[in-house]
């Protein structure tokens, strides 16, 4: 079974400047704030999923929902 | 020659509702007594998206990295995707069909729209914006298409409550589809022809309650007892008419994604959650409340869930969701007692439930894009997981954002002929063999690491 989660190494002093930074904001750990921050620079290499414009994406979710798919 | 292979996709078709009454299907029963037939179980979750895209690629959810319609956006709490032909990237029988130069027809399989460059033709399938899009490959096939047959009915108008109006529409769709199709079919090259009808699925959703006396709300002598049974009579006329069309080397396949059954009603996942202190919120949820909209305390939640005909429990962990509280060393152990907890929960009146609970990282051999930490089948999928919450109860007897008489269930149906063999034979199967088995009854490439089976 593949884990979930799994450490990764980084210097104590980056470690101690993002916990800085993150005081007083929405993260609640480095770990938290570092996922977020490599999830986005990784998906700027993948394929842009925004197929729908947001009227559209409502328009869908609306019809989804209706048809029992979601929610 | 090569032979070719017409596959007639018939979305949510049950077991039940083509084996059991096939004396009223004259054609169907002419596949079933020349080939081999019998249920066909689907993918976990056995849902339309990603239940096609398994039989066209021979890849689970897991590995397709599709797990319904929508999906979470990295691990954010509010942002979301919805599936699109895009989102598939494993190659489909017609990709590898076309690397050996052959032509392959494809009408409406889920999800193909935007329209993706395939050898041959396509036209986009029910999540399709509007016929105002592009919707076909190559372009100009939209004009073709709608100067004969006009535009394309992608779907029809589920929410609401004038039933008569949604059957008059599912039956005019389904005309347009067959007409389309039946065009396709005599003027178009193909050795794979693959074609999904919805209307099947949508008159489930709509008709369930009206015939199945089991059924909750079923009540005796409605007007709309006969509508599915007589929806199946009047799809094996149309299919009759194309069988027509097709020349003697020509193998058929007649599938579902998923079965269908009643749904018993809808279980408000996130007042359960809230009930047992795993949610928490800042304001009381206002009735129907999507739980997209809900004021939530981030800092002291550890789990939401969203609805389906399948329940997606989200667990908030530290170092992975913004304000994660679980911390990751102690995920497995709070995701287990969850779980069990989501195991024991009861029915309306006290009765056990046969809930199924899936842990993703355990069940798929390989795990890609945004799959939630547990997968739940509320009373083995009778009760649908319903999103919204607030209405006072846990147990909503109808649908939570509209009329919706079934749930999915796990075991659709496949026929297939080959004129080459004999037949007459039952023998079930699992939605990971279509794949192969087109492959092989095509002549196509052997495809390493495809796990299903030929069936022959
Ligand atoms: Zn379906």
């Amino acid at each position: 079974m593949e884990k979930e989660f799994t450490p990764v190494s980084i210097p104590t002093s980056l470690y101690k400047k993002i916990e800085e930074k993150i005081k007083g904001t929405e993260f609640s750990s480095v770990s938290s704030y570092v996922t977020k921050v490599l999830r986005e620079s990784l998906s700027k290499n993948e394929e842009n999923k925004e197929v729908f414009s947001a009227e559209e994406e409502e328009k869908i979710k609306e019809r989804l929902k209706a048809l029992g798919y979601i929610d | 020659m090569k032979k070719r292979l017409l596959v007639i996709g018939l979305d949510c078709a049950a077991p039940a509702l083509v084996f059991d009454r096939v004396a009223e299907l004259p054609n169907l029963k002419k596949l079933m007594d020349a080939g081999i037939h019998g249920k066909l179980r689907s993918c976990d979750p056995p849902i339309t998206i990603p239940a096609w895209m398994v039989m066209a690629t021979g890849r689970d959810p897991g590995q397709l990295g599709l797990y319904g319609f929508r999906h979470r956006r990295g691990y954010e709490y509010n942002k979301m995707w919805i599936a699109n032909s895009t989102a598939v990237k494993e190659k489909t029988v017609w990709d590898y069909l076309g690397e050996q130069g052959r032509e392959s027809v494809l009408v409406s399989v889920p999800p193909s729209y935007p329209p993706k460059p395939v050898r041959g033709k396509l036209i986009s399938c029910f999540i399709t914006p509007s016929s105002e899009q592009a919707y076909t490959y190559p372009a100009e096939l939209r004009q073709e298409i709608e100067e004969r047959f006009g535009p394309f009915r992608f779907d029809v108008t589920f929410r609401t409550e004038d039933r008569s109006q949604v059957l008059s529409e599912i039956y005019q769709m389904t005309e347009n589809h067959f007409e389309v199709i039946g065009y396709l079919l005599q003027d178009k090259n193909w050795s794979l022809f693959w074609f999904v009808e919805i209307g099947v699925d949508r008159v489930h959703h709509a008709f369930w309650k009206f015939m199945d006396r089991d059924h909750h709300l079923y009540e005796p002598g409605n007007p709309y007892e006969t509508v599915i049974p007589d929806y199946y009579r009047f799809l094996d006329e149309k299919i009759g008419q194309l069988l027509e069309k097709v020349d003697d080397r020509t193998a058929v396949l007649v599938v579902s994604d998923h079965g269908a059954k009643r749904m018993k009603g809808a279980f408000c996942v996130n007042d359960w959650l809230i009930e047992q202190g795993d949610l928490v919120v800042t304001e009381p949820p206002q009735r129907g409340e999507s739980v997209d909209k809900l004021k939530i305390d981030w800092t002291r939640t550890r789990a939401w869930g969203w609805g389906g005909y399948y329940a997606r429990i989200f667990l908030n962990v530290e170092g992975r969701e913004p304000q994660g509280i679980i911390r990751p060393e102690d995920y497995e152990a709070a995701r287990d007692e969850l779980a069990e907890r989501l195991r024991a929960i009861r029915g309306p009146r006290g009765e056990e439930w046969k809930t199924v609970v899936i842990k993703p990282q355990e069940h798929y051999p390989e795990l890609n894009g945004e799959y939630p930490d547990l997968m739940v089948y509320f009373d083995d999928l009778y009760w649908r997981s319903a999103g919204t919450l607030g209405y006072g109860t846990m147990y909503l007897e109808e649908n939570d954002t509209g009329p919706d008489d079934a749930v999915h269930d796990y075991e659709g149906i496949y026929i297939l002929y080959d004129p080459k063999k004999k037949g007459g034979r039952e023998q079930d199967a699992n939605i990971l063999d279509i794949a192969p088995t087109i492959l092989r009854l095509l002549e196509g490439p052997e495809v390493p690491g495809l796990r299903g089976k030929v069936i022959e």
